[in-house]
């Protein structure tokens, strides 16, 4: 080899190191000459619109929708309970290709990760229709650079069902508008607001019969009912091994004590004013408050590190935590089956939220009809029309029934008009969970861009073996006016918002651990404030309040 | 033998004289040379080349929908946006320590452990200890993280080991502690890499010729001598080969790995330019900023490599270029 191959040799490597830092970026420009975008007036598409051969109303839309099968593609997470790969084998959506005559290409991340979703908005190929799980505050952003398709006139021509359901709740129109007057997604619909799925603390019952405790009214109760735990071995194992309170994160802990010192780790609404928790000057004492639960180990002296569910459910279903903070069917009908004929006396019931040292005692929590996730329209596609029919049709009273409950007959048989499950949906013998085996089915309720059935939520509650419904127990608890409601941002807005925000963010995550386990003094909480004042909250939140009067203007 | 070597000579004899024109000849006699290497320039061209074209961004205010070429131009905003970030010089020290330590531990250990083995007599231990020691490089990274998350907890393997020769009395929370992240970074990637590392030493060291270890035994040098005198200046210019190339990476450390491992707890030490970028561009989808904050960072890899380069160049004539 003579020198200068060599040295060529050499240097290739290098160049590619540069070149690999850089090319992240790169490969997005090969939409730079598609200008021709798919017109958003319905009158200059091709009249597809002609009733086809023996179609039929569902809800004033005709199906089948198209005569000749037509395919979509829509990129959608698969969702960890779910444990086939491709949505198509669920019954629901076999049988909604049946009737529409839409074919559905599932482009499926395993994950519902905000990073595989970046990467699919940054690609700039997009597949028809978009789940998200954010487009509560994302559609805007994404509608403005152009990604989405407008959905107002599409939805006045092709959508009678959705358009039927404005019409009755008027709020929900405000609730998906961005702040240009645009509807860049349909939404989950939950059309009765007490019907809302909340997470709230689960306590493990039958230790606190074993100790002869009650079930915890304050906060105070709390810390006295976890250092029971850990002190008086109530898994009686002889060993000191329970871990009284564990989560996967911190937010999680933060919704269970953080209202009863009137404050939340993010974001909330007090008295019509938008605050940051970690900037007002309560927020000390829930630091304080964990700090003593971390001190003691009453709260997992892990819970920075084990952050799946995954590590969770094995800490509970090994018989060593005590307390968490979680949602009805995934946390506490997921461990209420796999427990089953396992354990004498496994027993978890709902706490009512603690009371904290000043009185305050309340469950802070959404109530908009319409949720953040849902299907948005990608300004790619070809076929607006039939998109739009197609997403129609999930909220006609057929596709309602069909994404809660699955075929009738299959999963579940109508009982004087009612839909009631199968017991082999509520109580699979087939080894996996009941929420699992109903996933082979539907798309299950609350997740998708329809109207979440309660029949649905009910049943699997009782199919879980509890009998009183923790949503009942909460009732008088829950305060929907601290909760920020879905905001949406101007571009503007954004631009101040996020580069701020991102240093906030870190700061917050690592100055309040840090206090939690005591590596960093809580004492001088005013530092923080000071901090976070000079790292621009003012600022953030001059734009949140904004948005948010806009939010309450609509 | 002969004849094709006079045939060469006449070929570029003939060159010569047709110096005016040019000759496809040379080329075409080597043609099936050429094809072999044509699929490594393509290669280089589309995939390494062609988007570095998408590095502009870092000065545009980019949106995928309008392309590249649709994005409107806002100069330097994007780096001043970085260098003004509250954390840049925190990144910007963890960065450099977590790679410069990287560098110090783990560069000298792989040629140390190439030394080692081949100073092995036994053969089938040598093979073993090759073996295992290249094992790791072959596991997946998240199957790595996940070993380490459990060799370094209260309960696992290293506190265990630790707790049971006394050195400690309590477990260590080596993951929610600040202090140890970068050890652990360290320390683990030197047990992924040290194996696969010292596989370009042995080579280079098979390459010495035998006949010189013969020569220094005659002259009486004992093993140590043979090292010093023999092994290590027949394997320096390799050495400093690969030490000018990591140092041209210097400021790329493996964010993915760090992400893995890092928590709230540990951004002190663990959080890094690039770590920095993925929460802010990907997870925020603010493109263009981590476009620019990854040009920055190659700007001063570049930098280095050109500095450790003249250095090597100017002190024991081994250099790139």
């Amino acid at each position: 080899m003579n020198v200068a191959k060599r040295k060529l040799a050499l240097l290739l490597p290098v160049m590619t190191l540069l070149a690999a830092l850089v090319s992240a970026c790169g490969g997005s420009n090969n939409n730079a000459g598609s200008t021709a975008e798919p017109s958003a007036s319905p009158g200059a598409q091709s009249s597809t619109s002609a009733p086809v051969e023996g179609s039929r109303s569902a809800g004033g839309l005709q199906v089948p929708i198209v005569a000749d099968k037509l395919e979509l593609s829509l990129w959608s997470p698969s969702g960890g309970n779910f444990r086939g790969t491709n949505f198509n084998e669920k019954l629901s959506f076999q049988q909604m290709e049946e009737n529409t005559n839409i074919h559905i290409n599932f482009q499926h991340s395993t994950e519902a990760s905000a990073e595989a979703f970046s990467l699919l908005m940054s690609s700039g190929k997009l597949p028809d229709i978009i789940y998200n799980d954010l487009w509560g505050t994302d559609s805007g952003k994404y509608g403005a650079q152009g990604a989405l398709l407008p959905l107002e006139d599409l939805i006045d021509q092709y959508a009678p069902n959705f358009k039927k359901i404005l019409d009755s709740h008027p709020d929900i129109r405000g609730q998906i508008t961005s702040p240009e007057g645009h509807i860049y997604y349909l939404p989950n619909l939950v059309l009765d607001s007490q019907d809302l799925t909340q997470m709230f603390p689960q306590v493990r019952s039958d230790w606190v019969e074993k100790l002869g405790l009650t079930m915890p009214q304050t906060t105070e109760d709390w810390y006295n009912m976890l250092k029971a735990f850990r002190e008086q071995d109530p898994n009686g194992n002889g060993k000191k091994d329970e871990i009284p309170l564990v989560t996967v994160n911190l937010e999680n802990i933060m919704m269970l004590f953080a209202p009863a010192f009137g404050v939340e780790y993010g974001f909330f609404v007090d008295n019509g004013e938008v605050k940051y928790g970690p900037n007002d000057p309560r927020f000390k004492d829930v630091v304080a408050y964990l700090n003593r639960l971390y001190k003691e180990q009453l709260l997992d002296p892990n819970y920075l590190v084990d952050t799946t569910f995954q590590t969770l459910t094995e800490k509970v279903t090994t018989d060593v935590a005590g307390a968490w903070f979680g949602w009805s069917g995934s946390y506490m009908g997921n461990f209420t089956t796999l427990m089953e004929g396992k354990h004498d006396t496994f027993k978890i019931a709902a706490a009512i939220p603690p009371k904290g040292p000043n009185g305050d005692q309340r469950h802070v929590s959404f109530r908009w009809q319409a949720a953040a996730h849902g299907l948005a329209v990608s300004s790619k596609t070809a076929h607006p029309e039939e998109v739009m029919k197609w997403l129609d049709y999930q909220y006609s009273e057929e596709g309602i029934l069909l994404n809660n409950f699955g075929v009738e007959g299959k999963s579940y048989d109508l009982v004087n008009g009612e839909p009631v499950y199968k017991d082999e949906v509520t109580h699979p013998t087939n080894g996996l969970t009941n929420t699992q085996e109903l996933l082979n089915h539907t798309i299950g309720g609350g997740s998708w861009a329809t109207v979440a059935d309660t029949r649905y939520a009910e049943q699997i509650r009782k199919a879980n073996g509890q009998t009183e419904n923790p949503l009942e127990i909460y009732k008088d608890y829950i305060d929907f006016d601290a909760k920020l409601p879905p905001v949406q941002f101007t571009a503007e807005e954004n631009e101040i918002v996020v580069p701020l925000m991102a240093d906030i963010q870190t700061y917050v995550a690592e100055t309040i651990n840090a206090q939690i386990m005591g590596r960093q003094s809580f004492d001088d909480y005013d530092k923080v404030m000071k901090q976070l004042e000079q790292m621009g909250i003012g600022e953030v939140l001059k734009q949140y309040q904004a948005a948010y009067e806009r939010f309450k203007g609509k | 033998m002969a004849v094709p070597l006079n045939a060469a000579k006449a070929n570029s004899r003939k060159l010569r004289t047709k110096r005016s024109s040019v000759s496809l000849k040379p080329i075409m006699s080597n043609r099936y040379l050429y094809l072999m290497l044509l699929p490594t320039v393509l290669y280089f061209l589309i995939f390494e080349y062609k988007p570095m074209y998408g590095a502009i961004i870092a000065f545009k205010d980019f949106n995928p929908f309008a392309g590249v070429a649709g994005s409107p131009w806002v100069g330097f905003k994007n780096f001043e946006k970085f260098f003004e970030s509250y954390y840049f010089f925190r990144l910007l020290k963890n960065t450099f320590l977590m790679s410069f330590y990287s560098l110090l531990f783990i560069f000298p250990a792989s040629l140390a452990f190439a030394l080692l083995l081949n100073e092995l007599r036994l053969k089938k231990l040598k093979s073993f200890l090759q073996t295992v020691s290249y094992l790791p490089h072959f596991i997946s990274l998240i199957v790595i993280c996940g070993m380490i998350i459990d060799f370094t907890k209260p309960g696992g393997i290293i506190n265990s080991l630790l707790l049971g020769i006394g050195i400690i009395s309590e477990p260590i929370q080596f993951l929610i502690l600040p202090e140890w992240f970068r050890t652990i970074y360290v320390g683990s990637g030197m047990w992924q890499s040290l194996g696969w590392n010292s596989i370009i030493y042995l080579a280079a060291l098979s390459g010495i010729n035998p006949s010189l270890y013969e020569a220094a035994v005659v002259d009486g040098a004992g093993r140590w001598k043979q090292l010093t005198h023999i092994t290590l200046p027949g394997i320096l210019p390799t050495v400093l080969i690969l030490l000018i190339l990591n140092v041209g990476t210097l400021l790329n450390v493996g964010w993915d790995k760090i992400i893995l491992l890092y928590n709230p707890g540990t951004y002190v030490t663990a959080d890094v330019i690039s770590t920095f970028v993925y929460r802010r561009g990907v997870m925020e989808a603010d493109y263009s900023f981590s476009a620019a904050v990854g040009l920055f960072n190659s700007a001063i890899n570049f930098a280095l490599l050109v500095l450790a380069n003249r250095i090597s160049r100017k002190t024991t004539e081994n250099s790139l270029w």
